[in-house]
């Protein structure tokens, strides 16, 4: 492949994605068993836009069927949309900094930790009291927080973090954290499947109010990522010459980190573990836009948008009126997709 | 000369382990600089601490008068310039990808690469032989072609000083000699200051004008090559012996190494080896190392055994090139002879010049001096007297000349005359 192709490629992907995540979202918009037209979705979102909006002439809908757009499948599909882009964003971080192409945003136990504390608060609380249907993904939250500050300081010497150590630390402290949300789990009796379905990860019964939670951490933590895009490159040839080339890495670390941790402990609270998209997208988009971060961040976050967005309405019609955790279609997706470009792949590196 | 580099007492270790104790030097602006000395002497830690990489727990590195750990990461970064020993790069990055990111210390967060930077890179590819690469992999070029990505990287950032680690220890010789004289260039062309770590003693005389030897976390000595590479510096800080001698084209220091068995003897004897031409250099060698005292005789000078033994310090008797042996050296050579408790005659060939050694030989016959021939060859193939060597030759082994066909067997031979002898003196 030769260089004119790379750019031309990489520009037809960064402008093609934009149009391929919104019509997405128009199409997995008007997925659902109250069975509203394409063009009435896509004509009740158009009227949504500001300025252009009002010139939009109403079509013949029940007026239900706005409710049903806007209220239940807009919503879902936009936080599908916005725990796709932090976690494919967040894996192509953590795959960067870590320069190992196996990492994924849950590398440092967050994925446990924020499990561990929704189990404790579903048994404790029953998800019903004070905070409300807040008080879960709070508790998810806090405790994947948690235990990625915990993971940190034990790869901390001084004031360096040595990235190997951090990879075992996240792997140790998430068996410990398992281990003691999996003897909850077995001593809850009828709560466990509730907490398991929490545990695959999904959408069902989110709202607007997720969004909103969730919408800040998601564009804060992609834009600290953003600004590091250059450097991450640089970093890829080692902590030591990224140094040589005038970089402060433990500070880099240390934002970057943050950065992964917050998008992604936001991600979990509000929808659960969802395994496969963090890993599997950074892979993905590396093999088709190459491994330049400015390009390969943006179009990792759109990718993983639109990946989730499709996923999660795979998972409302596949079994319905049963709804499948989201979970379970993405890794159903990601394990063989993940081998298939293992075995493509015909160059060396990543 | 201006110093860009001033290294003042710095105290630098991992943990509790201290590996740099003490280090004061500096390096002048546009020199050539190596950095040797053994395996754990420290090299590579001084590399870092001169690098911002590691902080020294003591003392002070100053850059162009400045604090270097004081600077801004990104401020060093426009000045010095980093090549290590090997990178190794997994991701898909073509060359251009890596060169290009010289430039970024150069550029602000949210600037990206311009024409300009672009064609500092290029510039860089260009002298570094690497244009035709630019749109392969950096995974699929070869660790030479890596080795000079990676300095043209490092040229990239434009920097007054660049630091590398054994730029060439992976590398083969022609690739070493590519890379080390394209530096040698940059060095004197565009008055870039080089501080190169060196493992291979000949590439660091060749190539800097200063050297440091270093030796357990300080500097032993400091100076030019031929200063600091002396067989004694060697054999004090390495503990190696070797020979140093100049080398034949560029009159830098060159580095002989001797095999480990040639320099641990301590046999007590003198022998006299009648040679010449090169036919008596590894055992004049050989007897040199296994401690016996060695004379020769004798020798043209200028040729390998004459050479051979200036090295060794063995006491010789030479003749002016290409004379025959004249009476006078024919005398001190037999004087030698006299002194010596074995004569051994080494595998010559005989004209009328040296037809005199075959003499002398005789000559510590008549005086019951034991003899070794070592015959590799008939005499018949190398006599050039029209016979009258031969005849000599033959009444060497009539008159009791031990022959002996190897120089193992000279060394076995010598060991059991040398041990049934008194020691000299009883």
């Amino acid at each position: 492949m030769n260089q004119h192709d790379r750019i031309w490629r990489r520009r037809v992907i960064l402008f093609i994605l934009p149009g391929v995540l919104g019509v997405t979202v128009v199409l997995c918009t008007t997925i659902g068993p109250a069975g509203i037209a394409f063009t009435d979705v896509l004509t009740m979102l158009l009227r949504r836009i500001p300025w252009i909006g009002s010139l939009i002439p109403r079509g013949e809908w029940p007026a239900n069927y706005e409710t049903i757009v806007f209220q239940m499948r807009l919503a879902r599909v936009i936080l599908a949309a916005l725990v796709g882009a932090g976690l494919a964003a967040s894996g192509v971080v953590l795959q960067g900094l870590l320069i190992n192409p196996m990492a994924d945003p849950y590398i440092l136990g967050i994925s446990q930790g924020a499990a561990l504390g929704a189990t404790a608060a579903m048994l404790s609380l029953g998800g019903t009291i004070a905070l409300g249907i807040y008080s879960v993904p709070l508790v998810a939250f806090l405790c994947g927080l948690a235990t990625s500050i915990i993971v940190y300081n034990l790869a901390r010497v001084g004031n360096r973090v040595q990235m190997s150590t951090l990879l075992l630390a996240g792997i140790a402290a998430g068996l410990f954290l398992s281990s003691i949300t999996s003897y909850l789990m077995i001593t809850s009796g009828q709560n466990a499947h509730q907490i398991l379905f929490w545990m695959i990860g999904g959408f069902a019964g989110r709202g607007w109010d997720h969004v909103k939670i969730l919408l800040p951490y998601i564009l804060t933590g992609y834009f600290l990522m953003h600004l590091y895009a250059r450097k991450l490159n640089v970093i890829l040839l080692g902590e030591e010459p990224a140094q040589h080339l005038g970089i402060d890495v433990e500070k880099m670390k240390k934002i970057l980190l943050a950065a992964a941790t917050l998008t992604t402990a936001s991600a979990v609270s509000v929808s659960g573990v969802i395994a496969f998209v963090g890993l599997i997208i950074p892979h993905a988009v590396r093999m088709l836009v190459g491994p330049d971060h400015r390009i390969l961040l943006p179009a990792a976050a759109l990718t993983g948008a639109i990946f989730l967005i499709i996923a999660d309405a795979l998972a409302r019609v596949a079994a319905a009126p049963e709804e499948i955790p989201v979970g379970i279609i993405t890794a159903l997706c990601g394990g063989p997709f993940f081998i298939y470009l293992l075995r493509k792949r015909n160059h060396p590196g990543y | 000369m201006a110093m860009i580099l001033k290294i003042n007492d710095i105290e630098c270790s991992y943990g509790t382990v201290k590996v740099l104790n003490g280090l004061t030097f500096s390096v002048g602006s546009g020199s050539f600089t190596g950095i040797i000395g053994p395996n754990g002497s420290g090299k590579s830690t001084l590399l870092k601490s001169l690098s911002r990489v590691l902080k020294p727990v003591k003392g002070t590195v100053l850059l162009d008068g400045r604090a270097l750990y004081r600077m801004d990461p990104q401020e060093v970064a426009q000045k010095m310039a980093v090549v290590p020993q090997e990178t190794a790069v997994n991701f898909s990055f073509t060359v251009k990808d890596i060169v290009i990111m010289g430039r970024s210390p150069h550029l602000g967060r949210f600037q990206s690469e311009g024409e300009k930077d672009f064609a500092t890179a290029r510039q860089a590819m260009a002298l570094t032989d690497t244009l035709h690469l630019a749109d392969r992999l950096i995974t699929a070029v070869s660790g030479g072609e890596r080795q000079r990505v990676i300095i043209a990287k490092a040229l990239t950032q434009e920097p007054e000083i660049i630091l590398l680690d054994e730029p060439t220890s992976h590398l083969d010789i022609n690739h070493q000699i590519e890379i080390l004289s394209l530096l040698q260039r940059l060095n004197r062309e565009n008055n870039l200051t080089i501080i190169s770590v060196f493992h291979d003693l000949n590439l660091a005389a060749q190539y800097c004008d200063s050297l440091i030897l270093m030796n357990k976390g300080t500097v032993f000595t400091v100076g030019e090559p031929a200063e600091v590479l002396t067989a004694g510096n060697i054999k004090e800080v390495y503990g190696a012996v070797v020979l140093v001698r100049k080398h034949p084209v560029t009159g830098r220091p060159s580095i002989i190494l001797m095999a480990r068995d040639s320099q641990i003897g301590s046999k007590i004897g003198r022998v006299h080896v009648v040679c010449g031409g090169g036919a008596g250099a590894s055992l004049l060698g050989l007897l040199a190392g296994q401690g016996y005292a060695v004379s020769a005789g004798v020798l043209n000078a200028g040729d390998v055994d004459w050479e051979t033994a200036g090295f060794l310090d063995i006491s010789m008797v030479d003749e002016i090139p290409f004379l025959p042996v004249s009476e006078q050296s024919h005398q001190k050579n037999i004087k030698l002879l006299a002194d010596a408790d074995v004569c051994i005659l080494a595998n010559i060939p005989f004209g009328w010049g040296n037809l005199k050694n075959l003499e002398a030989v005789s000559f510590a016959l008549e005086q019951t001096k034991p003899v070794l021939i070592i015959e590799e060859q008939d005499i018949k193939e190398r006599d050039f007297t029209d016979g009258r060597a031969g005849l000599l030759y033959n009444g060497l082994k009539k008159k009791g000349a031990v022959v002996l066909h190897n120089e193992a067997a000279v060394l076995k031979k010598l060991q059991d005359l040398l041990a049934s002898k008194p020691p000299a003196g009883q």
